[in-house]
């Protein structure tokens, strides 16, 4: 029987050791610890919302909370993570999260996960936010505010000047502004542009036209306020649709697909003259286009007026320990100081009007795009701004469906009817499966 | 403490102590799993809202009628057999090649070798860069001899190309290592005879070469399929990212289609599982096809 | 689809009849070309500055701005590409470490000790290679969900600390490695079964062990379906770190991407320049009874 024991004996022995070593490397996610009396609280964030330098003012002004920031990648990335999370009420969900508008909604189908900001006193500050930004932070029978706008994406038209000067069009941005009061005189001016042959396209793509012809036409989308699924029957989507795919079939879009790497080097090649921009998109434009497009771009106003595409907000998870400390940062950072600290360090713009009214703000120009006075344009398209209900599963919905049909379509891979027919066939089994 | 001062050795404890860390970690995360797939397979089960009870063949038959699932398991079929075909033929060539008196042997071999190593993420982003769309290297390089340039996402049978490229880029030196070592082991003196014969090289390589070395290409068409059937990142960072593989799917496998409707969207394990045993199933089928071929040929080489 | 590893022995002197011409040499710089080209081309531009990605023609040269773009990528606080490196390299280890032990200590078990139901377990182990683990990954995931690994590194460290492959390799190369005849004269010695895997067995198969090794360290290290579900950019292995830079496409730092893909491939590149001979062998004798 020795020899069985130390057989045995040497077993543990290497059982022990693996299990220190697998021991040593589940230590590498510590846990948030209290020194001092102080509250540490973990905010987890997608994308670069600007937060750092607000963070650090709120330490300061509030010593007794410790502030641990969590970048949790892209969108894409932490939006299966938060999923996750909520379901199995896990450890690793901090106690502010932030949420992309058009995930929002798909969080709010089970809002007791998430804790009523009116009753932690949020009420009050209901005229602070544009009504958009306000609106959306609710469950749709209104009982439960669920977010707080951080940015919001107003919209505008950004164009290359230097193209239009060869398709002898004006280049003032208030003469390009005065070209398309609508999409229809922007279709036209696009036929006009095209007959100029510069080699470049009008726009980039068929799908740049959605978010801004639906939010001014439409307070629906995918879903009706009962979250029934009305793709199929939404006029107004259909004819937003039809008309960008009439664009690609005129042959003024370049066929390209946003966020890909040809996309990219599109705007280095000044591949197209105009794309609808939203206040964060003129970072991304700088960096694409690079240096030699310094002072080729401009900003107009969009056709139609307003709109808004994307922004975020910042909500509390039910099962926050530290709700009280977590509500006040999280109204530090959709408030006036917090916004416009997110402004000045990723150009974020402001969902509070009092931010958006500041000079900080309203006075603002962009060096790179010829100087144009961002503030004022980007502000002026988000006033008028009508809410708009994008109900569950609106992100996927337009991400991994409709987008994706009318790439086809405009393509040629499928005619405009039956690609549509499809996104409505896959959009109703996503949406009600 | 050692035997010699025991008691008669007892044989029976110790093979099964040392077999058993084995079995007991392989019927945790191995048979367990796969067992449990099944029976997820007959619930309506998601992450988001829990286990909503049995439903029978519910979900093997809305896999059946779904569209998007039989687009899948036709694009993993047809990717599988675009990269296969080529892969094993270039490697048989290569392996010809490095089946010669050569200096730098080792060199050569490694070279060969070099993909293999390398990690599949790592191949996924950089091929994505090279079949860029409109501005690749691919395409500059078919520009300047005067081709056109291809919209490689653009349609299947390009976008299936390029795929198929960074998986045989991979996966043909392997193969050709593994060819090489089987005609080594091909005895000498048939070459001898068939040359006495009069044939050829290029027809001894068809008529001796190949017929010899059959076994071992048996071999690595069964390990290419299993590898086929479960494609997934290649596609899936040639399309940066996006597991619906093209704007109508043209290059989503059967592992993206699993992976989207199981851990994305609604989150349907049951779906997903359901999906996961009719592809167990292929495998199976497949295997036992490749099974026949095999003892087909052995029966006939040794009558 | 059995691959085994043969003892080194004299084989029949075979094949490689023809000499090779001129035009063999070409084919074969070629193909070595090609395979190196796509590695080759990422360090390159990884040295260099971001116009470079779409330079027409492609350099061929590195720039010297390899040190700026490393220090940029472990700047990046959505890839932590650093712990990422150091995930993967403790991940690999302990994994390689603990199918090496376990796979020879069955694989001695199955080939050198008589034991009832010895076959049909052996039979159950040719099985499991048959099926691709891709098959229980929601079981697999359920799982970790109820244990609480998710984003933790148990999470692909635990499920795959055995090998169906790694048993069944060792069992075909210890039985033929190593004569009973052996093992009987340290039984006689006196030794116990467990001094003669440790003392005796274990430095014989040494061999087998070591591509076993290889291999499973390189297939762990690339590794990326499973750490893509479970893991979390907070305690990515080096591949999570590379699908977050690959799909950071809200950025254009390509360099910065493959600066990554580059370092990502380092480690291999070097197991790969030390082991290549072993590593080589490994496959082609596995191949020869195959």
């Amino acid at each position: 029987m020795g020899a069985i024991r130390s057989r045995l004996r040497g077993f543990a022995a290497a059982a022990l050791s693996l299990g220190l070593v697998l021991g040593a490397a589940a230590c590498s996610a510590e846990e948030p610890k209290s020194a001092d009396g102080k509250t540490t609280i973990t905010i987890q964030w997608f994308g670069s919302p600007g937060f750092d330098q607000a963070i650090k003012d709120f330490q300061s002004a509030n010593p007794d909370i410790v502030v641990k920031s969590e970048n949790r990648g892209q969108l894409r990335d932490f939006q299966p993570l938060l999923v996750q999370w909520l379901a199995t009420g896990s450890t690793q969900l901090g106690d502010v999260i932030m949420m992309e508008e058009g995930t929002l909604l798909e969080f709010l189908q089970d809002p007791s996960k998430w804790t009523n900001l009116l009753d932690l006193g949020a009420g009050s500050l209901k005229d602070d936010y544009l009504p958009y930004k306000w609106e959306n932070g609710f469950t749709a029978d209104k009982s439960k505010l669920v977010g707080l706008g951080t940015d919001i994406g107003g919209l505008a038209m950004c164009y290359r000047s230097d193209l239009f000067a060869k398709a002898k069009l004006p280049t003032d941005r208030e003469a390009v502004s005065k070209l398309w009061p609508t999409w229809e005189a922007y279709a036209e001016q696009g036929r006009t542009f095209k007959a100029a042959n510069t080699g470049a396209a009008w726009i980039d793509s068929a799908t740049s036209i959605m978010q801004p012809y639906i939010m001014q036409n439409s307070d629906t989308w995918f879903y009706d306020r009962d979250n029934n699924f009305i793709l199929d029957s939404n006029p107004k989507v259909r004819e937003a649709y039809n008309f960008g795919l009439k664009l690609a079939s005129d042959g003024l879009t370049s066929k390209l697909v946003r966020w890909t790497p040809d996309w990219d080097a599109a705007f280095k090649n000044a591949a197209f003259a105009t794309v609808p921009c939203a206040a964060w998109g003129t970072g991304v434009i700088s960096e694409r286009a690079g240096e030699a497009g310094k002072g080729k771009w401009d900003i107009a106003t969009i056709p139609g007026g307003s709109g808004n595409w994307g922004g975020s907000y910042l909500a509390i998870p039910e099962q926050s320990t530290k709700k009280e400390a977590a509500y006040k940062l999280l109204t530090y950072l959709t408030g006036k100081d917090g916004h416009l600290a997110e402004f000045k360090e990723k150009g974020g713009m402001p969902s509070t009007i009092a931010a958006l009214d500041d000079p900080t703000f309203a006075n603002a120009t962009n060096e790179y795009f010829s100087n144009a006075p961002v503030g004022k344009i980007f502000g002026a398209s988000v006033k008028t701004l009508k809410p708009i209900y994008l109900g569950p599963k609106h992100q996927q919905l337009w991400e991994n469906v409709l987008e994706r049909a009318m790439q086809a379509a405009e393509k040629g891979d499928l005619s405009a009817d039956a690609a549509f027919a499809k996104a409505v066939t896959d959009g109703r089994k996503l949406a009600t499966g | 403490m050692t035997a010699h001062t025991g008691p008669p050795r007892r044989r029976s404890a110790a093979p099964y102590l040392y077999i058993a860390p084995f079995f007991v970690l392989f019927a945790a995360f191995g048979l367990f799993p796969l067992i449990y797939t099944a029976w997820v397979s007959l619930r309506d089960w998601r992450l988001v809202g829990g286990d909503r009870g049995f439903v029978g063949l519910d979900n093997y038959a809305e896999v059946l009628t779904d569209d998007r699932f039989w687009n899948a398991l036709g694009n993993t079929f047809g990717l599988f057999l675009v990269a296969t075909v080529p892969q094993l033929l270039i490697a048989l060539w290569l392996a010809n090649l490095l089946n010669r008196k050569l200096r730098l042997q080792t060199a050569f071999r490694m070279g060969v070798l070099l993909p293999n190593i390398t990690s599949v993420a790592a191949v996924g982003i950089v091929f994505g860069f090279i079949f860029a769309d409109r501005y690749g290297l691919v395409n500059w390089l078919l520009d300047l001899v005067g081709a056109d340039v291809v919209d490689w996402r653009g349609s299947r049978g390009t976008a299936w190309f390029a795929i198929s490229v960074m998986v045989d880029w991979r996966w043909i030196g392997y193969n050709a290592l593994i060819y090489l070592a089987a005609m080594q082991a091909i005895p000498r003196d048939m070459y001898e005879s068939a040359a006495l014969d009069g044939a050829s090289r290029a027809r001894q390589f068809w008529r001796l070469t190949v017929p010899m070395i059959q076994p071992t290409i048996l071999f690595t068409i069964i390990i290419s399929t299993i590898g086929g059937m479960q494609l997934f990142t290649e596609p899936l960072l040639f399309n940066y990212g996006r597991i619906e593989g093209g704007p109508l799917g043209e290059y989503q496998t059967i592992a993206m289609y699993i992976y989207q409707r199981t851990f994305r969207g609604n989150t349907e394990y049951g779906y997903g599982a359901a999906m996961s045993w009719l592809l167990f199933a292929i495998i199976i089928a497949f295997a036992l096809l490749n099974f026949s071929l095999v003892r087909r040929s052995v029966r006939g080489s040794s009558t | 689809m059995s691959t085994v590893v043969t003892p080194r022995r004299r084989r029949v002197p075979g094949g490689r009849l023809w000499e090779a011409s001129p035009l063999t040499y070409v084919g074969l710089v070629i193909a070595c070309v090609l395979s190196a080209f796509p590695i080759v081309w990422s360090f390159i531009i990884a040295s260099r500055d971001n116009s470079s990605v779409y330079d027409i023609p492609p350099p061929l040269l590195p720039g010297g701005q390899f040190v700026a773009n490393v220090e940029r990528l472990l700047a990046n606080d959505q890839a932590n590409f650093l712990i990422g490196l150091a995930n993967s390299l403790i991940v690999s280890t302990i994994v390689t470490i603990s199918v090496v032990f376990f796979s020879t200590l069955a694989g001695f078990a199955f080939a050198k000790l008589k034991f009832r139901g010895a076959n049909i377990l052996l039979l159950i182990i040719i099985l499991t290679m048959m099926v691709p683990t891709q098959l229980g990954i929601i079981p697999l995931y359920m799982l970790m969900i109820k244990l609480g690994w998710l984003g933790s590194l148990q999470a692909v460290i635990v499920p795959f600390l055995v090998k169906g492959f790694g048993v069944f390799l060792m069992r075909q190369y210890t039985a033929s490695a190593i004569s009973d005849e052996l093992i009987e004269a340290a039984r006689v010695d006196g030794c116990s079964t467990w001094r003669i895997y440790w003392q005796v067995v274990l430095p014989l198969v040494r061999p087998a062990a070591g591509v076993l090794a290889l291999l499973t360290f390189m297939e762990t290290w690339n590794e990326f379906l499973w750490p893509y579900l479970v893991l979390t950019n907070k305690t990515p292995t080096v591949q999570y770190s590379l699908s977050v830079l690959a799909a950071g496409n809200y950025s254009t730092d390509y360099v910065q991407i493959f600066t990554g893909t580059a370092l990502a491939v380092v480690p291999l590149l070097l197991v790969f320049v030390v082991f290549g001979r072993q590593i080589i062998a490994g496959i082609m004798e596995g191949a020869v009874k195959g």
